[in-house]
């Protein structure tokens, strides 16, 4: 078996291993489930958020004092203003009050109730009224004066007016401005996230075998090249299974949703096109997991105790996020120095060249952006693996390859004569 | 074309300022069982380790069955490390089939073979155990069949017998004599004589990162002269007379080594003098008495330790 074809079956052995062992065991249901039990809690929270918001509107009022004579047109006009609001921005619910004795005791008295927060009262004549404002209440006045604006008003016009408009939705086009910026910063966001989740694993991972001498054997057996390279193989398989579970569960979920939230989705438009545009996410996710965590395997094979790997972390994720407000910052102002540069930077480039596939149509870049990122993952592969052989398994030289085949060659001539 | 499986020439490893290993040559022949011997720290790992190509050597160059670079002959090796190492968590079976992957083996073959061999060490039910729950022993042998699981043509042995029973340890030695019946090249280290002196076909003493001598058990025994042991019929001081000068008085007899023109021509004097011989053991010295003078020569001349002593 030749060189080539050996390190490849050397690499799938070590990876192999890696992925089982990672993925048969208990805590790695944990792992993939984190995600469900982060939004089952989120849903649980904004459930209870959601529950005390309501039981507040029904304890807050706002007050008018006005005769009986309006309070019908007022009631209506205050039905046909508050669906202007949004839900959870509306004003507390009317209440209209005949006026009785001192309008302004009575007014006070109000604001002073026990049994309901009054945020604010409305009273006197409707053209000039004056209004009592509970503190902190900063939209309440506006909205008591907007009320008695159309309440006199429709008084004025005697017969009720109503306007029933003819609504077009109009279909987004194909490719907005806003549309590219934005599938730019999703995708960038997306593999931030995704790597942010998942790469940190790679960085402990040497130190397996570092602790129960596995080591020795693997060295022996394989080229570290092949073992630092079927250790990080290992790992992204479990990522893949771990995106791809998801990516099933949210694509299953996403055909449930309401036609509003499909039409949100539909607003992304990426300058690739959308076919484009998932695989080169795919591939550039990809690239993002293998170089973030190659130069962390490679940093985390240097490490001597379990606490300096923990020690590791909080750098790991402070490149990781630097790395991501490098691309979304090139994700906004495409074809600038900056964007240039994030492309360029081996670390960054993912992230950012996907938020170009988003921003601009030419595909040859991609190309040539997977190629350069390639390289830098074999770079850093045989780098850390150099590194561990150098400063672990304590040899002073390890000969490059290219010494190596000039020695064997020499060999082989002498062997002839 | 070519008749070693180890060549090993002028091997040099420097850790800092220290040379470990300082021009050590080994050469192992095919279907021969060799023992690298020598004390704690004489190098014998360091040599292991850069024959198997998981370090370099600084200096000298070594090939494994004619590979330029030791890996390129990995699939044909098997090798059980001095500091032993399995995953925790994997089940002897597929811990065995493992090793044997790195090496090119199929998984379900190692699996297979590894059951069976599990088998025949008397360790069948252990094979859906994991690493973990075994103990240090059974471990220890999980690894030893994981190293010989792909039928390697040479299998290396570091310290195979540190931490064995006596029972488990004959086992061992049963292994190595069956594997190379099967015509696999052992080389193995040890610095316990017993082993190396029943097993070895060839052997190489290491001390002080040099090589002090190479040769069979035989060789080695001869680099010391046998000792007599001669008891008179009577205790007579005029005795000392008769024997050679380095003789010395014990108990009831005396003890020399063994002159070079041989022990007739004492004898023949003791008899006509008419003391007689009531007991005479003439002693071969042992592989153990060899090691010690050995590496107490080479501890010696390791007063001086950069000169070149060729």
């Amino acid at each position: 078996m030749n060189r080539p074809r050996r390190f490849v079956r050397q690499m799938l052995t070590i990876a192999r291993r890696d992925f089982i062992a990672t993925v048969a065991t208990p805590v790695f249901l944990l792992f993939l489930f984190a995600p469900a039990l982060m939004l089952a809690l989120s849903t649980l929270g904004g459930i209870g958020a959601a529950s005390m918001d309501a039981g507040d509107a029904q304890r807050t009022r706002v007050i008018a004092i006005t005769s009986p004579a309006v309070s019908t047109t007022m009631a209506h006009e205050n039905e046909r203003l508050r669906p202007l609001f949004r839900p959870d921005d509306r004003p507390a619910p009317l209440e209209i009050v005949a006026p009785a004795g001192d309008v302004a005791v009575q007014a006070r008295a109000m604001l002073a109730r026990r049994d309901v927060d009054v945020h604010g009262v409305l009273y006197g004549d409707l053209a000039r009224p004056t209004l009592l404002l509970a503190p902190r209440s900063r939209y309440t006045g506006n909205y008591l004066e907007a009320l008695a604006q159309a309440t006199l008003t429709a008084e004025r016009l005697g017969a009720p007016v109503t306007v029933t408009a003819t609504r077009i939705q109009a279909r987004a086009p194909r490719s907005s401005l806003g549309g590219r910026h934005q599938s730019g910063f999703v995708a960038v966001f997306g593999i931030f996230f995704l790597t942010l989740f998942l790469a940190g694993q790679v960085v402990g991972s040497m130190a397996e075998e570092r602790n129960n001498k596995v080591i020795e054997v693997l060295a022996a057996a394989v080229p570290l090249e092949a073992a630092f390279g079927g250790k990080l193989l290992g790992l992204f398989g479990v990522a893949l299974l771990f995106v791809g579970f998801w990516g099933t569960v949210v694509g299953q979920v996403a055909s449930f949703l309401p036609a509003g939230a499909a039409a949100a989705m539909g607003a992304l438009a990426p300058a690739v096109g959308g076919p484009a545009f998932a695989l080169l996410f795919a591939a550039y996710f990809s690239m993002a997991y293998l170089l973030l965590g190659s130069a962390f395997l490679a940093i985390g094979a240097q490490a001597q105790t379990p606490r300096e790997i923990q020690m590791l972390s909080l750098p790991i994720t402070l490149v990781q996020v630097a790395m991501f407000a490098l691309a979304s910052a090139a994700a906004r102002r495409p074809g600038s120095t900056l964007a240039t540069v994030a492309e360029l930077f081996p670390l960054s480039s993912p992230f950012a060249m996907a938020g170009r596939a988003a921003n601009a149509p030419e595909l040859w870049p991609h190309v040539l952006a997977l190629a350069w990122q390639g390289m830098w993952v074999a770079l850093f592969v045989i780098v850390g693996a150099r590194m561990f052989r150098r400063g672990v398994l304590q040899s002073g030289s390890a000969r490059p390859f290219w010494r190596r085949r000039v020695d064997k060659a020499a060999g082989g001539s002498s062997a002839s004569i | 074309m070519d008749d070693w499986a180890v060549a090993a020439e002028g091997l040099v490893k420097r850790f800092g300022e220290r040379r470990v290993v300082d021009g050590i040559d080994l050469h192992v022949p095919r279907g021969a069982i060799y023992g690298v011997l020598g004390p704690n720290g004489a190098g014998k790992t360091t040599t292991l380790r850069m024959v198997l190509g998981i370090i370099e050597p600084d200096e000298g160059h070594r090939t494994l069955f004619g590979a330029g670079h030791p890996r390129d002959a990995g699939d044909r090796v098997g090798y059980l490390p001095e500091e032993r190492g399995l995953y925790p968590s994997m089940k002897a079976k597929d811990a065995i089939a493992f090793l044997g992957a790195l090496r090119g083996l199929p998984w379900h073959v190692g699996r297979q073979r590894g059951t069976a061999m599990l088998h025949d060490a008397g360790l069948g039910h252990a094979a859906d155990e994991k690493i973990r729950k075994l103990s240090k022993g059974m471990a220890q042998l999980v690894q030893l069949l994981g190293s010989i699981v792909h039928q390697p043509d040479l299998l290396v042995l570091d310290e195979p017998f540190s931490g064995l029973d006596p029972v488990n340890q004959e086992k061992l030695e049963a292994l190595i004599l069956a594997e190379r019946d099967r015509g696999a090249t052992i080389l193995f280290s040890t610095h316990v004589m017993a082993h190396a002196e029943r097993l070895c076909d060839r052997l190489a003493i290491i001390a002080g990162g040099r090589r002090r001598f190479e040769g069979t058990v035989d060789d080695a025994r001869a680099t010391l002269p046998s000792r007599v042991h001669y008891t008179p019929r009577r205790a007579d001081p005029a005795i000392a007379a008769l024997l050679p000068a380095d003789a010395v008085p014990a108990g009831e007899g005396w003890r020399f080594v063994l002159p070079t023109e041989g022990i007739e021509p004492s004898l023949g004097r003791l008899i006509a003098a008419g003391h007689g011989i009531a007991g005479l053991v003439i002693e071969r010295p042992s592989l153990h008495e060899a090691f010690v003078r050995i590496v107490g020569e080479a501890a010696a001349s390791g007063a001086v330790p950069v000169e070149q002593a060729a």
